[in-house]
């Protein structure tokens, strides 16, 4: 047992605001121990997020898992760890020494390695030797379930809620489920009666909200697309987008057979990316709901059919799950560093609508209205999204049904509808809107040879200087008209329009805590959440109405920075400042709060 | 007074035609064309309910040049089979007819044209096969044969990939190869491809006239008329009264059942071909290929494959013909995917 283990009493407790760090290898099992931590203080109804950092690897790397609880709702990690678990030999004596002081260390004593740290906290438990005793072949997975026993000790984890979240956990398993229970009664045994140690960290049960659901990101845009009628999705396996695609796998034979027990949506998993992306093309060609699910090395492969996408004008979605680049770059970690490869996919002059969820509540509304985005503008629609949002499991007060019927777009079915439109012409804008009318393959209306190459408004081969410079003049019309249909930004302003924070997708989990730390020092902070690209026109209002405008984003280069500098007013540029950092880590808020303050010192703010 | 022929739907010929064809005079590609037209509108398919497919290259731009009434997407380079399979997914009612080229299929698309074959994706994928990229003016492409030569530049030493044998061993459920100035066996073979459920190969050869139409090129009008190992001669006999009468052949022959009632009737000369064993087939194109010589005809046929929708267990209706009250599950049951989450 480590040598500073202490006698005092803590001061005063402090209840549902703490960060535990759990060091351990990959594949060892620890996953199913740190959900069965985090859901069964969800069931006390304590404020409480999950992060797993994991490695690009099966078996044996190092992984950590963090978990927050905070009644302030924050839910990012923290800045410091005040609990930490180590049971993983390989980082042991790094995990130790980055500790602050004071930090509590639950270390499994058989790893046989020292917690040479008199400023820290140290408790030991012979967790192999006692999982032994209780599955002698599972020892090396069950030892995870002590550490569990361990922290609902310490922190006062109801017993009921424990054994509740095992058994959600390993749902049906009878016999997994009683071993977890007993290793983990264990556990807690053996550290009421060796350690004499009053931690100052507890949870405290919250009256819990009896509506209140733990979703990934992946699973909620999954079957966002469900309920949005996808009709075909075509995917290859990779990380962090693979568990989308599963989600939608998983859910189809509920959610969407008919009466003989066919499928209403076709599931192929494609060679590569790019056949992933031809079958998006071909299902909205011929009018069907078609999606794949990709991150950036994918949308890169993808490249030359999303341009085809908006050129011909063939609807399709395509999720993107960011994970960090560039290259192969770090595929488990988290990133934003796709959003101007997205805006303006492949060769030419492009631009595509791009759907930024920051909850998962919206990985589900985005997930359907991609369909109806992508049927109204007949082109390409991505969904934003990346690991940490996709990964990791978010509160929601439950998914909410769609609010307004499916939208197919203008699509001509009928002679009569036909007869009606006079002049038709499948690129011919007789509308206004920039978008014009199709017809399908398979109905006889008006067929043409849809096509890659330059051609006129009746879909004509056409290399006529005047008519590829109108095509595009349209296509950058229509693609504009889409800003004020798009989700707006949510916007939080103060009525000091001091500084105005600009940000996007899952930093809305980190943004509350940043404001907090900024107003803090005394700055009245307003920020708003942009939700889709092209921008609505809100967001310059925004920028206009603040002194000075910080673009908040998790990536090296401010990619909205970039996007923003050239689409508002050259007066307002000035007033725009870039805070963008990426180190692969899910943002942490001291960090990013520290740079919005540099750079507005800098300023002379 | 002229009376027209009319096809099984009432339909004249020209309702299958395209546009006037933009490739060199004499090209064997436009000959393949006629054959798709003919084919078509014998067959007595419903030219709405055809999507032509096809990715770039010169054999790509001739979707533009028959079937004109039908809805068709000239993809990107390669790439054709992934778009027909979207295509296919939620319309499998259409039938697909696809043109491609050996550039196009056997070097930047040869993953897709494996994968759709593997599938068994229900579509026609005709390769007019000249051995040489036309567009860029006149690079070997990757079926040429070892020796062959064409026009200008140094002879091809390479080995060639052959897209028939391929094919046969990847269980592609119909594959033949012909030559573009065989059109008797050719319509045979393309109408029995439209009546085939399921993935139907046919490798044409196809003179290119101005890259590739000198004597040393295997790929020559000359060369290949002389040296057409033909396997069999090739009846196709549609399950309606046909537009002309076929002969019942005086010798040995066989008769093929297709999906659509239709008959291919395959009269044996010469060697004794067996369509339904892959090792006979590759063994023909092997021999063929050791004598400098071409190996034309059905070389495989098996009916029994499953085709991409089958085993994907879609719905009876093509899947752009269901409403929302089949697309989106109801209110009532997005409470029970909550609970699921319900923590």
């Amino acid at each position: 047992m480590g040598s500073a283990l202490g006698k005092e009493r803590a001061m005063g407790r402090i209840a549902n605001d703490f960060v535990i760090n759990v060091a351990t290898a990959n594949g060892t099992g620890s996953q199913s121990s740190n959900l069965i931590i985090l859901h069964s203080m969800f069931e006390m109804g304590v404020p409480v997020s999950g992060k797993n950092l994991f490695p690009s690897n099966i078996s044996g790397l190092p992984t950590w898992f963090i978990i927050r609880a905070s009644d302030r709702g924050y839910q990012a990690p923290g800045d410091n760890t005040n609990i930490q678990v180590v049971m993983n030999k390989d980082t042991w004596a790094k995990d130790i020494e980055d500790l602050e002081p004071g930090t509590i260390v639950i270390f499994n004593e058989d790893v046989k390695l020292p917690v040479d740290r008199e400023d820290c906290v140290a408790l030991g438990m012979p967790m192999t030797k006692l999982a032994r005793g209780v599955a002698p072949k599972l020892a090396r997975l069950m030892c995870n379930m002590y550490y569990v026993g361990a922290l609902a000790h310490l922190l006062d984890i109801d017993e009921g809620a424990i054994n509740k979240a095992v058994a959600s956990q390993f749902k049906g398993k009878e016999k997994a489920i009683e071993l977890n229970i007993q290793a983990i009664s264990e556990g807690r045994s053996y550290a009421k009666e060796n350690w004499d140690y009053e931690c100052q960290y507890c949870v405290e049960s919250r009256e819990k909200d009896p509506d209140t659901y733990l979703i990934e990101g992946n699973e909620a845009t999954a079957l966002g697309a469900i309920y949005g009628g996808i009709n075909m999705l075509s995917w290859y396996p990779i990380t962090p987008s693979s568990s989308l695609a599963e989600s939608v796998i998983g859910w189809l034979p509920d959610l969407r057979s008919d009466d003989q027990g066919g499928s209403t949506c076709a599931v192929i998993q494609a060679e590569d990316e790019l056949a992933a992306a031809g079958m998006v093309i071909g299902a909205g060609w011929a009018g069907g709901r078609g999606m794949t699910c990709t991150s950036g090395p994918g949308i890169s492969l993808m490249s030359e059919f999303i341009g085809l996408s908006y050129f011909a004008e063939v609807p399709g979605v395509i999720w993107d799950v960011n994970r960090v680049g560039p290259s192969t770059g770090l595929p488990t970690r988290t990133q934003q560093g796709d959003l101007t490869l997205l805006y303006e996919a492949s060769h030419g002059d492009t631009q595509h609508i791009v759907l930024i969820p920051g909850t998962v509540d919206e990985c589900f509304e985005f997930g359907w209205k991609a369909f109806d985005f992508a049927e109204r503008y007949q082109t390409m629609v991505f969904g934003f999204s990346d690991l940490d949002l996709g990964m990791n499991r978010w509160k929601t007060a439950g998914l909410q049904y769609p609010d307004s019927p499916m939208d197919r777009g203008k699509v001509i079915r009928t002679q009569e509808e036909m007869d009606s439109i006079s002049n038709y012409g499948r690129y011919r804008d007789v509308d206004g809107d920039g978008i014009p009318y199709r017809t399908l393959p398979g109905s006889g209306l008006d067929p043409i040879l849809y096509r890659g190459t330059g051609h006129d408004e009746d879909g004509v081969y056409s290399e006529d200087p005047e008519v590829y410079h109108k095509a595009m003049a349209r296509l950058r019309k229509k693609i504009d008209g889409s800003r004020t249909h798009l989700p707006s930004p949510v916007i939080r302003e103060e009525d000091d329009k001091q500084v105005g924070v600009v940000f996007y997708g899952s930093m809305e989990n980190t943004i509350v805590e940043i404001d907090d730390i900024l107003e803090e020092t005394g700055l009245s902070v307003s920020t708003c959440r942009v939700r889709a690209l092209p921008l609505h026109p809100e967001v310059e209002e925004f920028i206009d109405r603040h002194e000075k405008t910080i673009v908040l984003e998790i990536n090296r280069d401010g990619q909205m920075y970039g996007i923003l500098r050239k689409e508002v007013p050259a007066d307002l540029v000035p007033k725009i400042h870039s805070v963008a950092y990426s180190d692969g880590m899910p943002p942490r808020a001291r960090v990013y709060a520290e740079k919005i303050l540099e750079v507005l010192n800098e300023g002379g703010a | 007074m002229t009376v027209l022929k009319l096809n099984v739907l009432e339909l004249e010929k020209s309702e299958y035609t395209g546009g006037k064809s933009s490739l060199c005079p004499g090209c064997g590609h436009d000959q393949i064309s006629n054959v798709i037209i003919q084919s078509a509108w014998e067959n007595g398919i419903p030219p709405e309910g055809i999507a032509k497919m096809s990715g770039i290259g010169c054999s790509s731009k001739t979707p533009a040049y028959f079937l004109g009434k039908s809805h068709g997407f000239n993809t990107v380079h390669g790439r054709m089979p992934s778009v027909t399979t979207g295509a296919n997914m939620v319309n499998k009612g259409l039938s697909f007819i696809a043109v491609s080229g050996d550039g196009d299929t056997a070097s930047i698309g040869i993953g897709q044209f494996v994968h759709a074959i593997r599938r068994n994706l229900d579509m026609v994928y005709i390769i007019e096969n000249n051995g040489v990229y036309g567009l860029t003016k006149g690079q070997y492409s990757a079926t040429v044969e070892k020796g062959s030569k064409k026009k200008k530049g140094a002879i091809n030493r390479q080995a060639p990939i052959d897209l028939c044998a391929m094919a046969i061993n990847l269980g592609c459920s119909f594959v033949a190869r012909s030559f573009s100035g065989s059109k008797k066996q050719l319509t045979a073979l393309v109408r029995a491809a439209m009546s085939h459920r399921g993935m139907a190969v046919i490798d044409v050869i196809s003179p290119c006239v101005t890259f590739a139409n000198n004597d040393e090129s295997y790929r020559s009008y000359n060369y290949v008329k002389d040296n057409d190992e033909v396997l069999h001669i090739l009846d196709y006999i549609p399950h309606f009264s046909p537009l002309e009468e076929v002969d019942v052949p005086e010798g040995e022959f066989a008769e093929i059942s297709l999906f659509d009632g239709s008959t291919l009737r395959i009269e044996t000369v010469g060697s004794d071909h067996d369509h339904t064993d892959a090792v006979s087939a590759l063994s023909a194109i092997h021999q063929a290929e050791k004598g400098e010589r071409h190996v034309t005809g059905l070389l495989y046929y098996d009916p029994e494959v499953p085709t991409a929708t089958d085993t994907l267990n879609l719905s009876e209706t093509p899947l752009v013909g269901l409403g929302e009250e089949s697309l989106r599950p109801s209110e009532d049951s997005l409470k029970g995917v909550n609970d699921r989450f319900r923590s």
